[in-house]
């Protein structure tokens, strides 16, 4: 502490009657306060960059949460995003918001006799839902396992043969569960995502902090995030949109499979269904006793992946009889030759 | 630990504070980190991949193509005589490949006497657009799946009341002379941010998790083929 | 009101007035905070593409650090309980500076957590509708804010206090001293409970999280501070006794043990059991697939951590080379142990058993580097005010009329 105290005299000395010294150090605080202030501004200089649609915005920011819109609001909100895919994209969009069906809860069956890794889902879901294709944003993984295991460690994601199904394998394509107990909705701190009555989890795509603890709670892998900018090439776009589904994401926010409820709350059929050529893919209300999906339940050897984990998925894989899968020629016993 | 100088060095080293900023800035304004994007191009994808089409397009209708003409299958068939049930090679029809399984005699589908028809157990016409009719004679069990819509394609509505549902036939996914579902191509794979190489040498320990293929050959089917 | 303007003016004042090496360690703290702000403005521009994480491995360095500094936070409001419950006099003097040292790391934790958001202009989404109490996000939020106001009180309480030359009051700190110490073990169980509550990660599903961090975090803080501690002792007046650097290595040797112990239990319950959930603690430790790119790290830590343990119940600790040497190692160890020994191998694999490894980008490193600098900055300047202040050399009474401010 000597030099301190040394310089507390040396300093009481000089200003007891040395004005110059008080102007050296305005000097040189000021030449201080200015560098710095400099620095500041250059280290900020990176900003200049940033285009005009990542401006914070006076109406996103007053945006209310999707719950508390009101009819107006959401008109507002609607005609903001169709001008801004238009603006974008030279596109006309057709913004919907598909309330749930009244006694309706959708639950998804997949038919792991059938399914043979043809991906064909996995891009019709992107075409439909306006992923983004760079960096790629697909919410349906499709999953090669192995023939005996149920277990996910041993399955291959990047299976690129020849020609599928390998008859080694199984084929288990893996989305959003929307499960009735989700992990997701329950971790997430502003209340971005949630479930629906009709059993779809939704997200807010403008409410989302993005801070992307509901990717880490998800059991399923099933949700993504938008590390970049999403780039959908504006001829591939679907102009078909949803608030809630699959409106264009900005960077920054989650997104995941909503079992297309653009078109599923209208009636029709998801986009990955109609595009599955074996038909592995089945969709309906389970409240109705009718339907395909209560059909199965009842009569298929139904099961669900991670139950242990408690998320109850509105997702069954099921297996029913062998299906077509083997190769080997049937020896015809009376006619004693190949078939 | 220093004393404090004479004030024209205390004058001097005041300065370097802000030098030092100022430097900051300059070197920070040149951006020395420029960011380089690690997105990988869009993977292209053929137009078959999102086509939703059945992968037989029969026509439903007893016609057949010959060069540039479009046959009723009576048409010839009215005059040509049916042959005996005999299992002998076709001579007509040659690019029909039957690998039926075990039924290889073609009047088990076909009736023997209205080429434009099927026969069903009776003998009796079952209509060329009806063919769940026809597979439904063997094949119980799928075709009750198929009924109830466990089995097979359904499109379009699954609400019926809002819209159109269409349950695909059979022979709009299986051809008839050959049913076992084509192999195909896969779509590509994923190719997401910052990979890494990917490939099933990654799990090549796992290969076979419980043990079903110690013995080769003695699980034939699973074992021998490739 | 004007006397508390005052109080802040001269504590401005008060952070610039320094020898050369103040102002030396100053200007490179500076400087590299700087370079952090110029690297988040380049992520602001470009979103978190800029980062290393991907949709596998979505929480990283930021998250892994924040994880780090929650409990070196915990920690240093913890050595108020040999003062205050014990009566331990030795660290009566020191709490003020574990006090100071929670309120800088808690803004570090803040400005990670920021820094780590896909949208931070949204922040204020969380007053608006906020899932408390399911969303354990929202607790530690809570928790962290709740804690900082807390700690800024009582520091800010006793420096005015000693500032305007008056004794303070115990009704005004004492009780807030006693909430502090159960928030302090809270915030970072808050932490823990955040991984611990997700069943599809079963790296994390485990109930031994929340007691590691506490002993890590019990053994990381303190040896922080005995570095912190002699610093303060070799560059300002305060006089900081051996006793008070031995009482804290008392701690320390304890929660070692600790630590190394729940370490032990931890790898016996996994690779004991090998079923199918250890494939990420097998990733972490040996490699899976062969990706192996933490292996090394891990084990350093471990070794450094064994290191450490030993050095700190050997007495040859007592002696302030070793002791020195012992905290660097613990310090270190524990920050690879709890960072990306913990955040990074929960997500690999993925749930679907993908692996994609992680490593952190230029962008990534600097906006950390960046926020530790920031940290250090700011708590260098509470040390550097608090000490002449609390010793009254600096009061309202003495300050300088024209200038406006007394350099001690």
């Amino acid at each position: 502490m000597a030099d301190l105290h040394a310089r507390t005299e040396s300093d009481q000395a000089q200003n007891a009657g040395a004005p110059d010294l008080t102007r050296r150090s305005f000097l040189t605080q000021g030449a201080a306060a200015l560098a710095g202030v400099t620095a500041v501004a250059a280290a900020v200089s990176p900003l200049r960059h940033l285009s005009a649609e990542h401006l914070p915005n006076l109406d996103e920011f007053l945006q209310k949460h999707y719950k508390e819109m009101t009819a107006e609001d959401k008109q507002r909100v609607f005609a903001r995003i169709s001008q801004e895919v238009q603006q974008r994209h030279h596109v006309q969009a057709r913004l919907s918001d598909p309330p749930p069906l009244d006694g309706v809860e959708f639950v998804y069956g997949l038919n792991l006799s059938r399914c043979i890794g043809c991906r064909k889902c996995v891009h019709a879901c992107v075409k439909e839902n306006n992923q983004s294709r760079s960096p790629e944003i697909q919410y349906i993984r499709v999953l090669e396992m192995e023939k005996g295991s149920i277990d996910l460690e041993t399955a291959n994601h990047h299976y690129d043969p020849e020609s599928v199904p390998n008859p080694d394998k199984y084929y288990m394509p893996v989305q959003c569960h929307q499960c009735a107990n989700p992990p997701c909705v329950k971790v997430c701190p502003v209340e971005a995502t949630w479930q629906e009555p009709d059993g779809i989890v939704v997200i807010d795509y403008d409410w989302c902090i993005g801070c992307r603890y509901c990717e880490a709670a998800c059991p399923y892998w099933a949700r993504r995030f938008n590390f970049a900018d999403p780039q959908i090439p504006s001829d591939k776009l679907n102009p078909d949109m949803a608030y809630l589904s699959n409106r264009p994401r900005e960077r920054g926010v989650m997104e995941k499979c909503t079992y297309c409820l653009q078109r599923t709350r209208v009636g029709r059929m998801p986009a990955c269904l109609e595009v599955c050529p074996t038909g592995s893919r089945k969709f309906g209300n389970v409240l109705d006793p009718d339907s395909e999906v209560a059909y199965i339940l009842q009569h298929k050897r139904v099961f669900v992946l991670k139950e242990d984990v408690g998320t109850i998925p509105r997702f069954f894989y099921y297996f029913d009889e062998r299906g077509g899968r083997y190769r080997e020629p049937v020896a015809s016993p009376d006619l004693g030759g190949e078939a | 630990m220093s004393q404090p100088a004479c004030s024209t060095a205390n004058r001097a080293r005041a300065f370097w504070v802000p030098a030092a900023l100022l430097f900051c800035a300059v070197i920070l304004v040149l951006n020395p980190l420029p960011f380089h994007t690690p997105v990988a191009p869009a993977t292209p994808v053929a137009d078959w991949v999102t086509d939703p089409a059945p992968v037989e397009r029969p026509k439903l209708r007893p016609e057949y193509t010959v060069a540039v003409f479009d046959y009723r299958c009576s048409d010839c068939h009215r005059i040509i005589p049916s042959p005996a049930e005999t299992d002998r090679r076709l001579t007509q029809h040659r690019e029909i490949e039957l690998a039926h399984g075990i039924n290889t005699r073609c009047f088990n589908c076909h009736h023997r006497t209205n080429r434009d028809a099927f026969a069903d157990d009776a003998g009796d016409e079952i209509p060329w657009d009806q063919p769940q009719r026809l597979c439904s004679k063997c094949h119980g069990p799928v075709y009750r799946d198929w009924q109830h819509g466990s089995h097979g394609r359904t499109n379009g509505y699954w609400d019926k009341t809002q819209g159109q549902q269409t349950r695909r036939k059979c022979i709009e996914c299986h051809n008839p002379h050959r049913p076992t579902f084509r192999p195909m191509h896969p779509a590509p794979g994923p190719n997401t941010l910052r990979m890494g190489p990917q490939g099933h040498s990654a799990h090549a320990e796992v290969h076979d998790p419980l043990r079903l293929k110690w013995t080769t050959g003695h699980h034939g089917e699973s074992a021998t083929h490739q | 009101m004007k006397k508390y303007l005052t109080f802040l003016w001269d504590c401005f004042r008060l952070s610039f007035v320094g020898d050369w090496r103040y102002h030396l360690w100053m200007t490179i703290l500076t400087v590299v905070t700087l370079a952090g702000l110029y690297a988040y403005c380049q992520q602001l521009v470009h979103g978190l593409i800029a980062t290393g994480m991907t949709d596998q491995v979505s929480w990283g360095l930021y998250i892994a650090n924040f994880t780090y500094l929650v409990g070196l936070a915990a920690a240093a409001a913890m050595l108020v309980i040999p003062v205050y419950i014990y009566r331990n006099l030795h660290l009566h003097d020191v709490v003020i500076f574990g006090e100071l040292l929670a309120v800088a790391v808690i803004l570090m934790c803040l400005l990670f957590v920021t820094v780590d958001l896909g949208r931070p202009d949204r922040f204020m989404h969380l007053f608006l509708r906020f899932n408390f109490p399911m969303s354990m996000l929202t607790w530690d939020v809570i928790a962290l804010n709740g804690y900082l106001l807390l700690n800024l009180h009582i520091c800010g309480y006793l420096i005015y206090c000693a500032y305007c030359g008056r004794p303070p009051s115990a009704v005004f700190y004492v009780p807030f001293v006693f909430v502090a110490i159960a928030w302090a073990v809270s915030i970072h169980t808050v932490t823990a409970f955040l991984y611990v509550g997700l069943g599809g990660r079963p790296f994390w599903n485990s109930a031994i999280i929340a007691p590691r961090f506490l002993a890590s975090a019990f053994a990381a803080g303190p040896a922080f501070i005995i570095l912190t501690l002699q610093i303060v002792r070799r560059y300002t007046s305060h006089q900081v006794s051996d006793d008070a650097l031995l009482t804290l290595r008392r701690i320390i040797q304890v929660a070692l043990l600790i630590n190394l112990f729940l370490l032990v239990c931890e790898l016996f319950t996994e690779f004991y059991t090998d079923s199918a959930h250890v494939a990420s603690a097998r990733y972490l430790y040996f490699g899976l697939g062969g990706r192996s790119v933490l292996v090394p790290w891990i084990w350093t830590a471990i070794g450094m951590n064994a290191v450490a343990t030993t050095c700190f119940m050997l007495p040859a600790s007592r002696s302030l080379g070793t002791l020195n040497a012992a905290c660097v190692l613990a310090i270190v160890a524990i920050w690879i142990e709890k960072g990306m020994g913990l955040i990074v191998p929960a997500f690999i694999p993925t749930p679907l058993g993908e692996i994609v490894e992680y490593t952190p980008t230029l962008h990534e490193v600097l906006i950390c580097l960046g926020i530790w600098a920031f940290g250090l900055l700011v708590y260098t300047i509470f040390v550097r005010v608090s000490v002449p202040v609390l010793a009254g050399q600096v009061t309202y009474e003495n300050r300088r009329p024209r200038e406006g401010v007394r350099v001690p």
